[in-house]
């Protein structure tokens, strides 16, 4: 670069403070109107769960007149969903950190080679469109079935081991961006000064690391329990996670108990987030993002 | 000590190894056999599925609709995405808190929900359209309901928080100095945004690209919900044959298909990627 002999002449004041200000206001507005789009689905959903008014044959948004009846009406079929769902959600988020942990460790601090080679296929599940992994489980499930007698089809396990295929890459990209951060001579201090292999494991890095396992295990909860593309295939009619439930509810009754449990399900999102914020904190969570 | 981490891999990589092996390799074979009807195969392997497929303009089309709306929506998301990423990356208030945590819930919430609130304010009775009728934008109602424009928001929808998430954690790469050094010299916003974010970012954005991309490319409940049933994407294909129409080895072959577009358009990316990089075009 060639040095400037004179400085780029200074705009007056006034012509800076127009430019800066116009480029805020741009920026604001840009920002605000992302906000809106990014949050008006759901603050509709929330309020017009509430609309008294609300007929089947339309949703009134905003309300005219304030109720909770539709909260009383929601069906039992969805608390059903919703509780397997949750369920679900949590054994994946369990099953995933206890694969991705293990994983994560052995690629970052062992001493194999290619190991970018093993991180591409511990990734290689994100990269398979969810739809294709929904239908490929469930032909692996028909094979195996039609093979030993044991349909995995619309079983519990059969759900968990297709959610599990997909959550277990956020476990292991998140442990093993913080374990990269890790400094290693913690380790080597505890060490020296006598502690043992597995105190030290316990002591220091199983701490350090927690915060990976944190944000990957909400990763792979949040994967499980809004996944629709897997659940659609691995499910039956009687045995439904709570996303297609409400996807078979648009197309049948589009009924305004079902913005009622809609609702709930927001509500339960932010309470996590709440707790999330409390315990570890939201920047932990977005910062160990694989 | 340092062997034995090897062996903590050992678990973990042959689950997920027959996980992987397992589903892939049984459904890439079942799409090697004909549907019979109401859920027979036929007993001898063929690639009549793949020649059936590619040989129909309909199937050919739904690949290359797929690959646009995703691409479109891709595109849309980073357009929309970055700003609020910078903002956020480079608030030191309190607020950046409050923001993050809309976009974090917005990614926590199933994109089944968020369909329903878009249905409800796009529909043609709703909310918007009442409100740009009673303005005089409208003089009759407009709805995004059951074409692709409806699809793209939807995958918008479905995209954007995340996608947020991730091209924050790009821009707080880039020290703030770097802009600070560049303003001082006397370059302007835009000038300091072409010749400073932009380049350092791109790399973080590409890859962000292609995640957001493969997100889109699988995901058929907008495609499925807000198409009302006339925009056929290829995972909506998909869903019908095996679901609907019981047709197993139709419905792997084009989950082959998909999948196979989507492992190309990622690999050429990362070479044309690697490219740039070699033309110094992107700093990384």
């Amino acid at each position: 670069m060639t040095t400037n002999t004179t400085l780029p002449a200074t705009p007056t004041r006034r012509a800076l403070w127009r430019r800066v200000r116009l480029g805020a206001v741009a920026k604001y507005a840009w920002v605000t109107w992302a906000y809106l789009f990014l949050l008006a689905p759901m603050a509709v959903v929330l309020g017009s769960s509430l609309d008294g008014t609300t007929a089947y044959s339309g949703v009134v948004f905003p309300p005219q007149e304030l109720t909770l009846k539709w909260y009383r009406q929601i069906p039992a079929s969805h608390y059903e969903a919703l509780g397997l769902s949750l369920a679900l959600g949590l054994s994946v988020a369990l099953g995933a950190c206890l694969l991705g942990i293990p994983a994560a460790l052995g690629v970052v601090r062992g001493r194999l080679p290619g190991k970018s080679l093993f991180l591409a296929f511990f990734r290689a599940p994100m990269q398979i469109p969810a739809v294709v992994s929904g239908v490929a489980f469930l032909q692996l499930y028909y094979v195996f079935g039609d093979a030993t007698g044991l349909f995995l089809n619309a079983t519990f396990v059969g759900l968990y081991l297709g959610h599990l295929f997909v959550a277990t890459p956020y476990v292991i990209g998140t442990v093993v961006s913080v374990l990269q951060r890790f400094n290693l001579r913690l380790e080597e201090a505890a060490l020296s000064m006598g502690a043992s292999r597995w105190s030290t494991f316990r002591r220091v890095t199983l701490p350090t690391i927690m915060p990976g396992v944190h944000a990957g295990a909400l990763y792979a909860f949040m994967v499980s329990f809004s996944d629709v593309p897997i659940a659609m295939f691995l499910t039956a009619p009687g045995f439904l996670t709570y996303p297609v439930e409400l996807f078979f509810g648009i197309e049948t009754d589009f009924n305004p108990s079902v913005l009622a449990s809609a609702s709930l399900v927001i509500l339960f999102s932010l309470g996590l987030l709440l707790l999330v914020q409390r315990v570890i904190g939201l920047d932990a969570v977005v910062h160990s993002r694989g | 000590m340092n062997t034995r981490w090897d062996y903590l891999l050992i678990p973990s990589f042959v689950i997920s190894f027959l996980l992987l092996a397992a589903s892939q390799i049984t459904f890439l074979q079942g799409s090697l056999y004909t549907d019979l009807g109401l859920g027979r195969l036929a007993t001898s392997a063929s690639a009549a599925n793949y020649a059936t497929l590619l040989n129909d303009e309909f199937y050919v089309n739904a690949l290359l609709l797929t690959i646009r709306v995703s691409a479109i929506a891709t595109a849309c998301t980073l357009l929309m995405g970055f700003p609020v990423a910078y903002v956020i990356a480079r608030m030191r208030s309190r607020w950046a808190m409050l923001m993050l945590a809309g976009v974090v819930v917005s990614s926590f919430v199933t994109i089944v929900i968020k369909v329903y609130g878009i249905i409800v304010i796009f529909s043609a009775d709703g909310g918007l359209n009442k409100l740009m009728m009673a303005l005089g934008l409208l003089d009759r109602p407009y709805t995004i309901i059951g074409n692709q424009t409806g699809v793209v928001i939807g995958l918008m929808q479905f995209t954007m928080g995340f996608g947020v998430l991730l091209l924050y954690s790009v821009v707080r790469t880039i020290p703030v100095s770097l802009e600070e050094a560049a303003t001082v010299h006397g370059a302007s916003r835009i000038r300091v945004f072409w010749r400073v974010i932009l380049p350092l970012s791109l790399p973080g954005v590409i890859v962000g690209a292609l995640m957001i991309f493969n997100m889109c490319m699988g995901a058929f409940t907008s495609a499925a919900l807000l198409g009302g049933g006339r925009v056929f994407t290829l995972p909506v294909l998909i869903q019908r044959a095996v679901i609907i129409e019981t047709k197993y080895g139709m419905g792997a072959a084009l989950a082959a298909v998909l999948l196979v577009s989507v492992i190309l358009i990622n690999l050429i990316s990362v070479f044309l990627l690697k490219r740039l990089r070699a033309a110094r075009l992107v700093i990384a």
